[in-house]
């Protein structure tokens, strides 16, 4: 389609003699909020570390911006534009918030080694207007006064949040949460759906999630695509998704009757 | 690819050296499969851990050079064995002497993990493997007390004269005593590691132990049970070293811990056949890089040569040859 | 008492933070500067000359601070950057080429003496560097391992080069690179040579009657240039991104860090300063030898980053000195006191690295994080654990770092 941030084509991943992901099309528009669901081993997360890099896909293309990204390493890609969260936190647990923001910020930042140990006058600059940058994030995430608490000290919903505050410190266009809701209770939930929502307004990004709460999915989703070990089954708004029967099939009954 | 190059050269000098002499080059091949049995019981106990636990254990093979040490303290002061003694009481030294090395080093090893690694098991993965380096170097230490800075000496036991001859090629008895010790040990482990309940609960424990201790496996009896049995095959390795070359030392365990570590990286960490299959296979380096005579480097050379498989294997295959590929990023 | 030390504190904490933050470094470098004058005041305390190998050690510990404790990438083969920096010193300041005659700035040699020599203070650059190069060669094959084979493989590193100086003579690889277990010396003394010496400073260390004291004020000046570089590298991009990797390397990819390169710079920065202190300990010693450079001598600098406390700067100062002392004297004595106590003779030194490998496995059990540890698991330790979450967490939870399967 015209404007389509990413798009993957006939992505293929197969371990040995397993294969994960069969032959996936899948495309994301810019600016949309987009949710991948399937039961557990549908292959999302599969997807997911493709794009980022972390896996090769075994065939097949994803073009992000344009540009070929399949089997680009991790760094190369946040680089050039996608930023993420992981579906059992990740945090840098002995660096405060801070520095877990500064962290996401490491490929947007240019200070070398020798500029460093010299105290160069640009690096200072860089290194202040980054400290700025990361307690704006810090306080736009809902974390105003955290920044000197080690991440791991955290309770659990600010990490979820300090989590999407590093991945947006890597300045993305693309954001990717995996099963950012996990773990929270309603109103945690409400609240991070309609967080969702503002990022994406605000920061003029796009969003791709992976979740298993129907109602997040179909609070905050566009569009849906629905994945069954490995193939996608259907893809669609999320009434269509609803009233899709191949899909409730493959829930068993489960999420649409949340 | 150059890996096959370099194989295809290697095969070349193996079959020049064995045109140029035969009976040389197969008695090269027995002192290969005698090293290599020793390798392989400790290369499969490094293996073994490796599986469980996922830590190179730095120690094992200073648990082997206790094991040697013991020994000869047994056959010098307990058994009173030389090599003129009898051949009855020479089978019963050595039997005697493999019950008690066994359970010494068995013990020693279960003893290793409780004290230093038990409380580190779900530290970040650098802390076990910092303090079984810590481990070596104290293990090394206690040989050096007791046993001294010199190589302690024992008779030659088991006679070189040969046992039986292939042609020209003779079979000496000691090279076959190693042989015919090993076996049985390999056998052993095979069936307890296959056919028992305990070798189930290791092969589940190195799988997935959260999963395992779900279904009612004690993970810690399960983990210190495979470092007995590590231990025990190290200290059956070092007696059997004491046999064949009758002289050892404090710190040659851990130069031989490294080799045999290597073997098992080579024949793939986590399995026991790949262990012995890469034991097998480093032995036959060792001996026909300082056995054979043409072209040969020379075994000033060995430590490099292996140190350099090591190497190249982690980089291009670091599953090893029996190993399976793991998914990236897994 | 307790009520003039709640004073001192008070009084303390109500000092600008300028003073607050630079006192006690500065109040350290000054008695360190001071060292040589006042040591005989201290019995028991080690003389200038001891001191000197301790601050070189120390040197190295720091070194290795910024692999093992930054990165967190477990390198049992430091002695490599160590021999590296000797023998390159060995090289360009001594007779050794003896079919060569190259002056370049050398203090203290005649005129028309044959071999390479250029000034110390040039090779002490110049052995960084190549050392620094020879970091990033080892790196290449052995930083995409894991952290497990990279120090196995880091060790065999450290076992080959000692093994390789000792045999590079005629009878071992065709040409004398190394003088084989002889080893290169003497090595040329370092100095400010005769224009400057006119002015005051000493123009050749090794003639000095204060030589001591010259190679002590030196070593220290580089030192406390090591100590410099290691907090601004802690505090900067790159030192973020090297704990980032050390905490999590694949989230740390995750979020744009480069990985073989970011692990290959702490390599580099390591080798570095390995090189400089080995160059400037042969200096010291007239002498590259090899029996200097063993395998051990890499768990010995592990120790000291260990015990001092894995990251933290001040931590690994007092370790190294700590350890460095036991090394050169301090087992010695303590041994001579422990055998009259006991009554029996023990040769205390001859079990140096059975002590080096408890104190390894004592601090692992019990103080992981050091003596003195790193700042941030200090913030820890003191404010604890927050606020406990109040439902079960379903997947692994902060604090495992553990690797979950996917999807």
């Amino acid at each position: 389609m015209a404007d389509d941030l990413l798009v993957a084509e006939r992505v293929r991943k197969e371990f040995g003699g397993l294969v994960a992901t069969n032959d996936i099309d899948f495309a994301i528009p810019r600016g949309s909020i987009v949710a991948l669901i399937g039961p557990n081993g549908a292959g999302k997360t599969t997807f997911f570390n493709m794009l980022t890099g972390v896996y090769t896909p075994t065939s097949g293309r994803i073009l992000f911006d344009g540009e070929e990204i399949a089997g680009k390493p991790p760094h190369a890609i946040v680089e050039r534009g996608i930023g993420r969260t992981f579906q059992n936190i990740r945090l840098f647990q002995q660096m405060t918030a801070m520095e877990n923001v500064l962290v996401g910020m490491h490929s947007r930042l240019s200070a070398g080694i020798v500029g460093s140990i010299l105290g160069l006058p640009r690096v200072k600059r860089e290194e202040s207007g980054a400290n700025e940058r990361a307690r704006e994030l810090l306080v736009y995430c809902g974390l105003p006064k955290r920044h000197e608490h080690l991440a791991g000290s955290l309770p659990y919903g600010d990490q979820r949040r300090l989590e999407v505050a590093r991945a947006l410190a890597t300045d993305p266009k693309l954001l990717l949460l995996d099963e950012p809701t996990a773990g929270m209770n309603p109103q945690e939930t409400a609240d991070f759906t309609s967080f969702v929502r503002r990022i994406r307004d605000e920061k003029d990004l796009t969003v791709l999630l992976i979740e298993h709460d129907m109602k997040v999915v179909m609070g905050v989703s566009e569009r849906i695509t629905v994945l069954e070990y490995g193939e996608k089954i259907a893809e669609g708004t999320p009434a269509e998704i609803r009233a899709n029967e191949r899909v409730i099939e493959a829930y068993l009954g489960r999420g649409a009757a949340a | 690819m150059i890996g096959v190059l370099l194989l295809a050269l290697v095969g070349v000098w193996l079959v020049v050296n064995f045109v140029q002499g035969p009976s040389r080059f197969l008695s090269v091949v027995i002192i290969g499969l005698t090293n290599g049995s020793v390798y392989a019981l400790i290369a499969l106990g490094y293996t073994l851990v490796y599986g469980i636990l996922q830590l190179i254990n730095f120690a094992h093979g200073d648990v082997f050079a206790l094991g040697g040490l013991l020994s000869t303290t047994l056959i010098l002061d307990l058994f009173e064995v030389d090599s003129s003694s009898a051949t009855a009481s020479v089978a019963l030294a050595i039997g005697g002497c493999l019950l008690v090395a066994v359970a010494f080093a068995a013990v020693l090893n279960t003893t290793v993990e409780l004290v230093g690694y038990r409380r580190l098991r779900n530290a970040p993965r650098l802390a076990p493997l910092i303090t079984a380096v810590g481990m070596s170097f104290i293990l090394q230490n206690v040989g050096l007390y007791f046993w001294g800075p010199e190589y302690t000496v024992v008779d030659p036991l088991i006679s070189n004269d040969p046992a039986f001859s292939i042609g020209e090629v003779e079979v000496q008895w000691d090279n076959l005593l190693v042989i015919l010790l090993t076996i049985p040990l390999l056998l052993g482990l095979t069936w307890l590691v296959t056919s028992t309940k305990q070798g189930k609960a290791m092969r589940a424990t190195s799988q997935d132990r959260m999963a395992s201790a779900m279904v009612g496996i004690n993970v810690n009896r399960t983990i210190s049970f495979t470092f007995a049995l590590a231990g025990g095959l190290a200290g059956a390795a070092g007696l059997i070293y004491v046999l064949q070359f009758t002289t050892i030392r404090f710190d040659q365990g851990f130069q031989l811990g490294l080799i045999a570590f290597t073997a098992a990286v080579l024949g793939g960490i986590g399995n026991l056949a790949g262990a012995v299959a890469g034991a097998l296979l480093i032995g036959f380096v060792e001996a026909f890089n300082e056995g054979l005579s043409w072209l040969s480097p020379g075994s000033d050379w060995t430590r490099s040569i292996v140190f350099a498989i090591l190497i190249a294997v982690l980089v291009f295959r670091p599953e090893g040859i029996l190993g399976e590929r793991t998914p990236e990023g897994a | 008492m307790s009520e003039q030390l709640a004073t001192l504190k008070s009084r303390w904490a109500e000092q600008p933070e300028v003073v607050r933050r630079y006192a006690l470094p500065a109040g350290a470098i000054v008695l360190a500067v001071l060292y040589p004058f006042y040591v005989d005041l201290l019995p028991g305390f080690p003389v200038t000359s001891i001191a000197v190998v301790m601050l070189v050690f120390t040197m190295m510990a720091l070194g290795l601070n910024i692999v093992v404790g930054y990165a967190g990438l477990l390198d049992l083969g430091y002695v490599a950057f160590y021999a590296a920096g000797a023998y390159i010193a060995a090289w360009l300041a001594s007779l050794h080429f003896e079919d060569i005659s190259f002056h370049f700035g050398a203090v203290g040699v005649a005129d028309d003496a044959p071999g390479i020599h250029i000034s110390v203070w040039l090779v002490l650059i110049i052995a960084g560097l190549f050392t620094t190069v020879v970091g990033i060669l080892i790196g290449l094959p052995t930083l995409r391992l894991r952290g497990d084979y990279l120090a196995i493989v880091t060790l065999g590193f450290g076992e080959i080069i000692p093994q390789f100086v000792r045999n590079a003579d005629e009878a071992g690889i065709g040409f004398d690179l190394t003088h084989g277990t002889f080893g290169i010396n003497p090595i040329d003394s370092i100095g400010f040579g005769e224009t400057l010496g006119a002015v005051g400073l000493p123009d050749v260390y090794r003639t000095s009657s204060s030589r001591a004291e010259l190679f002590y004020w030196t070593a220290l000046a580089l030192l406390l240039f090591t100590v410099f570089c290691s907090i601004r590298l802690r505090d900067s991009r790159l030192g973020r991104a090297w704990i980032a990797i050390r905490e999590d390397e694949t989230a740390a990819a995750a979020m744009g860090v480069p990985l073989m390169r970011t692990k290959t710079w702490s390599y580099a920065m390591g080798a570095f300063f390995g090189g400089i202190a080995g160059a400037f300990y042969a200096v010291y010693k007239s002498g590259a030898f090899p029996a200097d450079f063993y395998f051990q001598f890499s768990v010995f600098l592990l120790c000291m980053v260990i015990l001092g406390g894995m990251g933290s700067v001040w931590g690994v100062i007092v370790g190294a000195l700590i350890l460095s002392w036991l090394d050169r004297a301090g087992l010695a004595e303590l041994g001579k006191e422990f055998g009259d106590l006991v009554g029996r003779e023990i040769d205390v030194p001859k079990y140096a690295f059975g002590i080096y490998g408890g104190i390894i496995v004592v601090m692992m059990l019990v103080r992981p994080t050091g003596l003195i540890p790193e700042s941030r698991h200090k913030i820890e330790m003191e404010e604890g654990v927050h606020d406990t979450p109040l439902y079960d967490v379903q997947h692994e939870g902060p604090g495992t770092g553990r690797i979950r399967g996917d999807g």
